[in-house]
């Protein structure tokens, strides 16, 4: 779940601000605030020195630390701590903001991740590069192919080599101030209409290519994921021609939706859950000219210092009784029917969450070359600086 | 002489020939009754002073006496915390110092750095309203470069100019202006002692050749005498003396003022029930001659250092005073003895060395005899 | 004799001099080079860096005109409104304020600074949202005032996040100004006006120009104002660095933005001195 560009910190002053104004108004718990910011590092730290007097019941040896690198809001810290205090091993918790972050960090070398969250298209570009190593499916006893939907684990697996298992699937789509927006939106087309007209000035395309294009792209009847240069040249005067009427070019969007400085918003799913959740007049609908659909991964770097721990991490996580409780927290809709089956009604129930299978029919899944393509890259420069 | 030449063309145009300094109809610099504090602290109190036209006044006082505060109350740096400083007559209060019909040569000159020469000195006519034409300020500008033997200088940087020739630049800076009253903070402090001695001459020179009112501020009582017509002499925020080079040196109203302008011999005495009778520390009596009768009562008796006449012993006068030489400072025309006498401590003596010029001098460690005119001397309330 | 002290005193120069020379060639020169060497590169299929030896990446750079002509338009225009601003403060406390209480009035400039300027600029986020300064001027009439995510935003955000080092500068040299000169000054007869601009001003030039040129080259490599109180749409050459580097990993491409940027900074630095050393004769002049 790509997010606009943060400083390559564990957690950015950026995001403690985002997530100290969630916590001010109520919108996390307080123990969630602190495991996303890494306040809740220190104390799971505690907790694994407190953790070695317990006698961790596994054959092989765990090391005391490991870390893990992630998404903002994208886990129940509470998870880390029950997996520090069952194993004597402390959870590191590196939140990122975008996939190609993540990449450059990886590339670079040196991370120490032992664990982290690709999205579906980076997993072959990881594998091509060989930063990530095949998964030792034997230790991932907890897994369970069989109950798992195969739209969403596909992107995991290259030439029948397992590389990553997915974490949750969702969608990009739009939310928008029912309030403020009279006219229907249904489509991504009627975003940029409505972008150019009642939402003048109010309204936020993402800072990441992948989706701004992609969704430009889809609203002039092309595939999210073109690289034809007449269409892209189309999409990119389209969105030279809506910049003037937007109020941002922004991932970070949750703010501006919240106080009405914006009105409509590209959006991910579980964004969307929660702006609804807090703000009801807040929607989230999908394009039904098309879109993005999306699953992240769990996958184990080839650099990984600790692998023992990264392995046992990510057994813990497909844990179904430990998943559900992640689930709650993030929002994002789960790819496993073994976890749904435990989540509560109102969640299953949600259709930002859960939409109709056929609202899910155009959407698209984002590809490898649509993310490192420069021609892609160069349009977005462009937009951005015109 | 052609700093003499330089002034006297320019002297007509800054006031008119015949001023004289005996005609003190009108006061150049008045002050009334001025006291400056500063919170707590007094700079001066109840200053009156009145400075004659066309006078060359030195305010003269150790560090902390409050010559600089008179000075700047005059510049008008600073405002009177109760009184009135006049200037030709005119009360100053709340006139700012821009507007002041004075001009200043600071300490250090305060020549501004990014200016070159002639900049500087053109910098009053240029703030000035009406406007001056440029030619005319450059005519000003050149005219007052001569005065102070700096022609050519103009285009020079500041710092490329050696501390005497910068005195001179804030010298013409100021006089250009053509002010009625010229104030000089410690001009010459910064020079060295020959230079000095230069400088003093001249600007003694300029100031008859302008006849403006001078006011000079120094510690060095030297430059004070030499320089000014007229000493004041301040201790502790206050006036001591006013008078006279010659009479502040002869005629010290005060211990702090004998003390402080030249070198004084002090010693500790009682005069006698008939008045007219001084007991020394040793005893010895002296006959204080055809003075007034004195309160009887301790005094304090002070004698300049060439008051005092130096004899050999061998000489066989009939000296009330012996002592021993304990040092001897050649200075060339003059010898300062350092004599200790018995029961009065050390005296300072300075004697020409041709009065002793029929013998070689007089020696350390030798036994002398040390004689004065008990009317040379000053007696002052102990 | 005199030759082995030369020599021994050359050895002594040399050994105080080797740790700022490592220093600047470790950090400073090598860095350059790097870049140099991937400015000449190219971009590997996957991002990154592959080695190759083509001019394309300059030639290219075009395409990051509106960045350049945005940064280099803004940066000094926000440097000169942020001396606009400095100045009076600097001269507040350089020579108005109390001495007693210089030191804790300059203290209250400096210490907001010690707190990152991102939390920083997410408080001016909330203040000039619509429930922050627009709130409290639509209570006195004035609706639907916009200011975040506009170019009078990233001004402000620049001009806040600049002025300390735009003010100490500043404040230093008026501070050591020598106070006769303006005494000076008005016994020629200059009103203070007149004093300001003739003496004050032109003497504390090395103060303004330090200020001007640091907060100008850093402005050059500024990107996280014009995203955060620019809304993304305020595109400096800091942000289409950030891109290159992180999002589309666009090394060689990114190197040869930078290069250049080195070499703008160089010669923005170049002519600043040279205006300085004019002004302030030949004094020395601090520059950095």
């Amino acid at each position: 779940m790509p997010k606009h560009y943060r400083e390559n910190a564990p957690i950015t002053a950026a995001q403690f601000m985002d997530e100290l104004m969630r916590l001010k108004r109520g919108s996390v718990s307080r123990r969630h605030f602190l495991g996303v910011t890494g306040l809740g590092l220190a104390s799971a730290v505690l907790a694994g020195q407190t953790g070695l007097l317990s006698s961790p019941a596994f054959a092989e040896d765990l090391g005391k630390q490991m870390s893990i690198a992630t998404w903002p809001n994208y886990h129940d810290p509470a998870t880390f701590e029950a997996f520090t205090a069952k194993t004597g091993v402390a959870v590191e918790v590196n939140v990122f903001g975008s996939n190609e972050e993540m990449l450059a960090k990886l590339q670079a070398g040196g991370t120490g991740w032992d664990l982290f969250v690709p999205t579906n298209y980076t997993i072959s570009t990881y594998v091509k590069l060989g930063l990530i190593d095949p998964l030792d499916m034997s230790k991932l006893t907890n897994y369970s192919p069989a109950t798992e939907t195969a739209r969403f684990t596909a992107e995991g697996t290259i030439s029948g080599t397992t590389y990553a298992v997915p974490k949750n699937w969702g969608t990009t789509g739009i939310a928008l101030n029912s309030k403020k927006i009279k006219t229907p939106v249904a489509s991504w087309k009627d975003f940029f209409e409505v972008a150019q007209n009642e939402a003048d000035t109010r309204t936020i395309v993402h800072d990441y290519q992948l989706t701004t294009i992609g969704s430009a792209l889809v609203s002039l009847g092309y595939s999210f994921n073109s690289v034809k240069p007449d269409e892209l040249a189309k999409a990119e005067a389209l969105l030279v021609k809506v910049k003037p009427h937007l109020y941002a070019i922004n991932s970070d969007y949750q703010p501006a939706m919240r106080a009405g400085d914006a009105w409509m918003t590209m959006c991910w799913t579980n964004d969307g859950a929660q702006l609804n959740r807090d703000v009801p007049e807040i929607k989230f609908v999908l394009g039904k000219d098309g879109g993005e659909i999306w699953s992240d991964f769990y996958a184990i770097p080839k650099s990984a210092a600790n692998k023992p721990a990264g392995y046992a991490l990510l057994n813990y996580l497909m844990d179904p009784a430990n998943a559900v409780k992640e689930h709650i927290a993030n929002g994002a809709p789960t790819t496993d029917s073994r976890v749904l089956s435990l989540l509560p009604k109102e969640i299953t129930s949600n259709t930002i969450v859960y939409p109709p299978d056929g609202q899910l029919t155009p959407l698209e899944f984002g590809a490898a070359v649509t993310l490192t393509d420069p021609a892609r890259a160069e349009v977005m420069a462009r937009f951005k600086s015109a | 002489m052609t700093v003499a030449k330089a002034a006297q063309t320019d002297q007509c145009n800054l006031k008119p020939q015949g001023t004289n300094v005996t005609s003190h109809s009108v006061n150049d610099i008045e002050f009334r009754s001025v006291s400056k504090s500063y919170g707590a602290v007094t700079a001066v109190s109840d200053i009156n002073l009145q400075v004659p036209k066309g006078a060359f006044v030195a305010l003269l006082g150790p560090s902390g006496c409050g010559k600089t505060t008179c000075l700047r109350m005059i510049g008008g740096f600073e405002q009177p915390t109760t009184g009135d400083v006049l200037i030709n007559g005119k009360p100053m209060n709340g006139v700012q110092a821009h507007q002041r019909p004075v001009n200043m040569v600071f300490q250090q000159y305060a020549l501004f750095p990014h200016f070159n020469v002639e900049q500087n000195v053109s910098y009053g006519l240029r703030q000035a309203r009406p406007k001056i034409s440029a030619p005319e300020i450059s005519r000003r500008v050149a005219e007052a470069l001569e005065m102070v033997r700096l022609g050519g200088f103009g285009k020079r940087r500041i710092h490329e100019m050696s501390g005497g020739q910068q005195q001179r630049v804030a010298l013409a800076r100021a006089l250009v202006n053509k002010p009625s009253v010229l104030l000089l903070d410690e001009p010459l402090a910064a020079l060295d002692k020959k230079l000095r001695t230069a400088m003093q001459i001249e600007l003694q020179t300029l100031q008859r050749e302008l006849g403006i009112t001078f006011v000079l501020v120094t510690h060095d009582q030297e430059e004070a005498l030499s320089m000014s017509d007229l000493v004041c002499v301040m201790n502790a925020g206050r006036i001591v003396q006013l008078a006279a080079p010659q009479e502040v040196y002869d005629k010290p109203r005060d211990l702090f003022v004998a003390d402080f302008v030249g070198k004084t011999n002090r010693m500790a005495a009682t005069v006698e029930a008939d008045g007219a009778t001084l007991r020394l520390a040793d005893g010895s009596a002296l006959s204080i001659g055809e003075r007034s009768a004195l309160p009887p009562g301790a005094v304090t008796l002070a004698l300049r250092p060439e008051a005092i006449t130096l004899h050999r012993q061998n000489q066989s006068i009939s000296g009330r005073l012996s002592g021993v030489v304990t040092h001897r400072i050649f200075l060339g025309s003059s010898v300062e003895y350092s004599v200790s006498v018995n029961g009065l401590g050390n005296f300072l003596i300075t004697a020409d060395r041709h009065v002793l010029s029929e013998s070689s001098l007089v020696e350390p460690n030798e036994r002398v005899v040390l004689s004065f005119n008990p009317d040379a001397a000053h007696i002052f309330p102990a | 004799m005199a030759l082995a002290t030369n020599t021994k005193r050359r050895m002594v120069t040399a050994s105080l001099v080797a740790p700022a020379v490592a220093w600047l060639f470790i950090f400073l020169v090598l860095p350059f080079i790097a870049m140099l060497v991937f400015s000449v590169g190219e971009r590997a299929p996957e991002g990154g860096y592959q080695p190759a030896f083509t001019f394309a990446q300059f030639a290219n750079l075009p395409s990051r005109a509106a960045a350049f002509w945005n940064t280099l338009f803004l940066a000094p225009v926000g440097a000169f409104i942020c001396l606009i601003v400095a100045y009076p403060v600097a001269y507040y406390l350089a020579v108005k304020a109390n001495p007693r209480y210089r030191l804790l009035l300059v203290s209250l400039v400096i210490v907001p600074f010690w707190t990152s300027l991102l939390v920083r600029t997410y408080a001016w986020m909330y203040l000039l949202g619509s429930r922050g300064i627009p709130n409290l001027l639509s209570m006195v009439g004035f609706d639907d005032v916009r200011i975040l995510n506009t170019h009078g935003a990233v001004l402000l955000g620049i001009v806040y996040g600049y002025l300390p080092l735009m003010i100490m500068p500043i404040y230093v040299s008026l501070e050591k100004l020598d106070r006769r000169l303006l005494e000076a000054s008005a016994d020629l007869g200059a009103k203070p006006v007149s004093t300001f601009f003739s003496i004050t001003l032109p003497l504390s030039l090395p103060g303004v120009m330090t200020g001007l040129s640091l907060v100008t080259i850093l402005l050059l490599g500024e990107y996280l104002i014009p995203q955060l109180l620019g809304g993304g749409k305020v595109f400096f050459i800091g942000n289409a660095l950030v891109d290159l580097f992180l999002q589309s990993r666009n090394w060689p491409f990114g190197s040869a933005i930078a290069v250049t940027l080195v070499i703008s900074v160089v010669f923005v630095l170049l002519i600043a001195m040279r205006i300085a050393w004019k002004i302030a004769g030949t004094r020395q002049v601090d520059l950095v």
